[in-house]
């Protein structure tokens, strides 16, 4: 086990074979999207401090990116997170409960996050399991139900609201780090 | 001009039962059949659902003012007349606007021919009523 000393500032950065996935229901089918690779190298801070780790650094990933499996519902979903004025989505990382011990086995973490989408930013607290493998590559899984209405979205209705999209979205996010 | 506003209205009461509550139970039931709506061609955000639901009313109007011009060119019992009437718009108006909906936008043509026979559906039950209402 690698406990990370107190007093250390602790950087770790997010590789490319990061990703993240979006999964929401209609009235008639559901849908699963994903960004399957993050196409930037962010760096996240962690520092100690009295009540928890204070954690820095976001990543920001393009809405061009999202891969629904199905060309129509991927042209659909970017439309509807207004990709062309708001071409990105970022998570900002604001805190963790605690420093992580990483450890083979997935240890559970709560930490708070700001999620910036369509240019409304929302703060959410993250259920996270993260752990370490034998390459040393730093595993932080995260998952959070959202609305689009909380991002003053309108979720898709068509025919005359016949087809609606529900509100609710269930995000995951697969972060792969390395320490440095 | 009283019994062309009259019958259009009758039709547009009974289409607008009969076509959103025919489409409310196909979505219910056979909810594969529309999975392909969910494309940005479609409007999503709310903003012309009354126009949506004023499509009964549009249709019904413009084929009883349809109706009322050349109802002498439909001849026979009134079946066979509102029979006639729903084909011979679906071969005027319908066929050519769905030629060129297929030839134009990124829609199948399984999705083409259901508005087709929507259209010629709703165009036959409004010329039944035409011909018993108005004949």
């Amino acid at each position: 086990m690698l406990l990370l000393s107190p007093a250390e500032k602790t950087k770790w950065v997010v590789t490319e074979n990061s990703n993240l996935s979006v999964n929401g229901t209609t009235n008639i089918n559901k849908f699963s999207c994903e960004i399957p690779t993050y196409d930037q190298t962010d760096t996240l801070t962690m520092v100690k401090v009295d009540k928890g780790v204070v954690l820095t650094g976001n990543i920001g990933l393009k809405i061009e990116s999202f891969d629904c499996h199905n060309s129509i519902m991927t042209h659909d979903l970017r439309k509807t997170l207004k990709e062309k004025q708001f071409p990105r989505l970022y998570i900002r990382f604001l805190s963790l409960s605690k420093f992580p011990e990483l450890t083979a086995e997935p240890q559970p973490i709560t930490g708070w996050v700001n999620i910036e989408l369509a240019g409304t930013s929302k703060r959410f607290e993250i259920n996270y399991q993260v752990s370490i493998d034998a390459q040393k590559i730093i595993h932080l899984l995260g998952a959070q139900d959202i609305n689009f209405s909380d991002f003053n979205l309108i979720p898709p209705r068509k025919l005359g609201g016949m087809i609606k999209t529900n509100d609710r979205l269930s995000v995951a996010f697969h972060l792969k780090m390395k320490a440095i | 001009m009283k019994k062309v506003l009259i019958s259009g209205l009758i039709a547009g009461c009974i289409l607008f039962v009969l076509s959103y509550g025919g489409l409310f139970l196909a979505i219910r039931f056979f909810p594969k059949w529309f999975t392909e709506y969910n494309n940005p061609l479609f409007n999503s955000d709310g903003s012309r659902d009354m126009l949506f639901y004023l499509h009964a009313f549009i249709i019904s109007f413009a084929l009883s003012w349809f109706w009322d011009r050349f109802k002498g060119l439909f001849k026979g019992q009134f079946l066979i007349r509102g029979l006639e009437f729903g084909f011979v718009y679906s071969v005027v108006a319908l066929l050519p606007v769905m030629w060129i909906s297929f030839s134009s936008l990124d829609v199948s043509i399984v999705m083409v021919l259901s508005w087709f026979g929507y259209g010629l559906m709703q165009a036959i039950i409004a010329g039944l009523v035409f011909a018993k209402v108005n004949p």
